[in-house]
């Protein structure tokens, strides 16, 4: 099952113009537990979709709000020549198709 | 005596749990009245309301704009200053005018003193500027007390000179400060959000933790809710917890929307760094009240033993033009990789004839590549295009120069297999080429350890 046919919210934004956050919420606490502790989401996937090295990417499991955090470093600076997404909100898609 | 002497010794005298009403996130993008009216009927003991965020990009820190409108700010303020002054409460705004610089502030003070001109009120008004002083960051940056955040490299000299604008984020202090100066309003340059609602209750003594924690959420509003929105929320604390309740009864307040919102932003749900210490959420604890309430506790509190403002700078890197076009051909699509930068070099050795090449030129293909950071390599092509080329040069007529002749050398661009000769591109009005005006980038994004973080922040209070 795709993690979008489970999570309730997946969203992308900065948190400071030099980190890139995803935030991955569900709708119950058993979506929750079976994403967490899911192979499929894991820092070499997202890794790979982004570009990234895994060890450049941090998972926060965060059971109280039935969410998963994950960050990365932005490649270009918030608002820097070159930029794409100065508010980052759009860099989520390449979250929705892995396979839970 | 002013509001925020007279709330202070009330509640001083006579202990109670204290009203926090969160009126606006943002304020200059709309507050809705119906719910601003239902949080002003509850009887808060004070309004807050945050104004700016970095999350808008360098341009506005750097030329000391605001990124909301004039007409929308003035409505938003006239609103929250007749709420207040209606309750004779403090109301307290931080980072005033979108990036909360000294042209920021000037300007939000500037509709604040005409509102009260115009309307009669008359209050007493603490302005907490947070500009940096340059004199003063050049020799921390000597002594090395300014290290980067996020992997942000070293500041230099020449960064703190060149800067178009340099602010600190304020903490509590100062606005603990401001309302220990008998004042009515107090409207704050660049400041941490928290600043501004937990200020009032930690000055009566509440729980620094619950306090950080609670200010923490009801400065973004009703965003903590389901759904969420912009609708004012009513935070009361107590000694133990707090009680968070939206103001707009579409929205709800459950332990999982609010335990969600620590995640908006954050990059550690957990913990909430400020200038003097860390809110710590490890053991926070959110229980439902009923359906639409909830009842939060556990936050801790630690202080810090270096204590630390975030500096935000902004420097100017020159002039922007950009040029907007589309494209349906297929070939030009599937192409167009290689053939923009080859696009570029044609406008480059015509406009560097007889100057040096210094400007940037980025072409950006959206349907392709224009948004995503990483492409992947099978993705199919779309049978539309939209492409932004973008010059950033030292003066506008170079920028400009730069992007009319891209305009006329990409329509007319001669690549492999071309069948659509009359031009390549399709311009959705004319002329497609704008001049945006300056450019910026955040050139500071540091820490600035300092023995007192309060000292940065003095306070002037005037009469209206």
């Amino acid at each position: 099952m795709k993690l979008s046919e489970i999570a309730q919210v997946i969203r992308s934004k900065n948190a400071g113009p030099r980190r890139l956050t995803f935030d991955i919420m569900f709708g119950s606490d058993d979506d929750y537990r079976r994403v967490a502790q899911s192979p499929g989401l894991s820092a070499e996937t997202i890794g790979g979709l982004y570009g990234v090295p895994a060890a450049e990417v941090t998972i926060f499991p965060y059971p109280v709000g039935r969410a998963i955090k994950v960050v990365l470093a932005r490649k270009i600076m918030a608002g820097d020549p070159g930029d794409f997404d100065v508010y980052g909100a759009q860099q989520h898609a390449p979250l929705l198709g892995i396979e839970i | 005596m002013s509001a925020s002497g007279r709330v202070l010794r009330e509640i001083r005298a006579n202990r109670r749990p204290l009203r926090l009403l969160g009126a606006s996130g943002q304020l200059g993008y709309g507050v809705p009245t119906p719910a601003f009216n239902a949080g002003l009927a509850r009887k808060p003991d004070m309004i807050g309301c945050d104004m700016g965020s970095i999350d808008i990009g360098p341009t506005y820190l750097g030329k000391g704009e605001m990124a909301t409108s004039p007409e929308s700010t003035r409505r938003d303020l006239r609103k929250v200053l007749h709420g207040a002054r209606s309750l004779d409460i403090p109301l307290i705004i931080g980072s005033a005018g979108s990036a909360g610089a000294k042209a920021h502030l000037d300007a939000t003070l500037e509709i604040i003193r005409d509102i009260a001109r115009t309307d009669g009120l008359s209050f007493r008004m603490a302005v907490i500027p947070a500009d940096t002083d340059r004199e003063m960051l050049l020799t921390a940056v000597r002594d090395g007390r300014v290290s980067g955040l996020d992997d942000m490299p070293a500041l230099t000299e020449q960064d703190v000179r060149d800067a178009a604008n340099i602010v600190g984020q304020m903490g509590t202090g100062p606005f603990r400060a401001a309302l220990e100066a008998d004042v009515d309003v107090i409207i704050a340059g660049r400041a941490c959000d928290t600043g501004i609602f937990a200020a009032l209750p930690t000055a009566l003594g509440f729980p620094t933790g619950l306090s950080v924690h609670m200010a923490k959420i009801v400065e973004c509003a009703s965003l903590c809710c389901v759904p969420g929105g912009r609708d004012s929320i009513l935070a009361i604390l107590d000694d133990d917890g707090f009680v968070l309740e939206s103001m707009n009864p579409d929205r709800r307040a459950t332990p999982v929307s609010v335990a969600a919102h620590s995640l908006y932003e954050q990059s550690d749900p957990y913990t909430v760094m400020e200038p003097d210490g860390a809110l710590d959420l490890t053991n926070a604890h959110y229980a439902a009240v009923d359906d639409r309430r909830t009842r939060v506790s556990g936050a801790a509190w630690r202080d810090s033993t270096d204590p630390t403002i975030k500096l935000e700078g902004a420097t100017k890197i020159g002039e922007r033009a950009i040029l907007l076009c589309g494209s349906a051909d297929p070939r030009f699509i599937a192409q167009s990789k290689e053939l923009l930068p080859k696009v570029g070099i044609v406008v480059r050795d015509l406009v560097c004839e007889d100057s040096p090449e210094d400007y940037t030129l980025r072409f950006r293909v959206y349907g392709v590549d224009g948004v995503r950071m990483n492409v992947p390599p099978n993705d199919t092509l779309p049978g539309e295009v939209f492409i932004m080329a973008e010059c950033i040069a030292p003066t506008r007529e170079r920028a400009s120069e730069v992007v009319r002749t891209c305009k006329q050398f990409l329509l007319h661009y001669g690549y492999p297999g071309r069948l659509s000769t009359a031009g390549n591109i399709a311009f959705p009005f004319t002329p497609p080429e704008i001049s945006v005006g300056p450019a910026y980038r955040f050139s500071v994004y540091h820490l600035l350890h300092v023995d007192d973080v309060d000292a940065l922040f003095p306070i002037e209070v005037e009469t209206l």
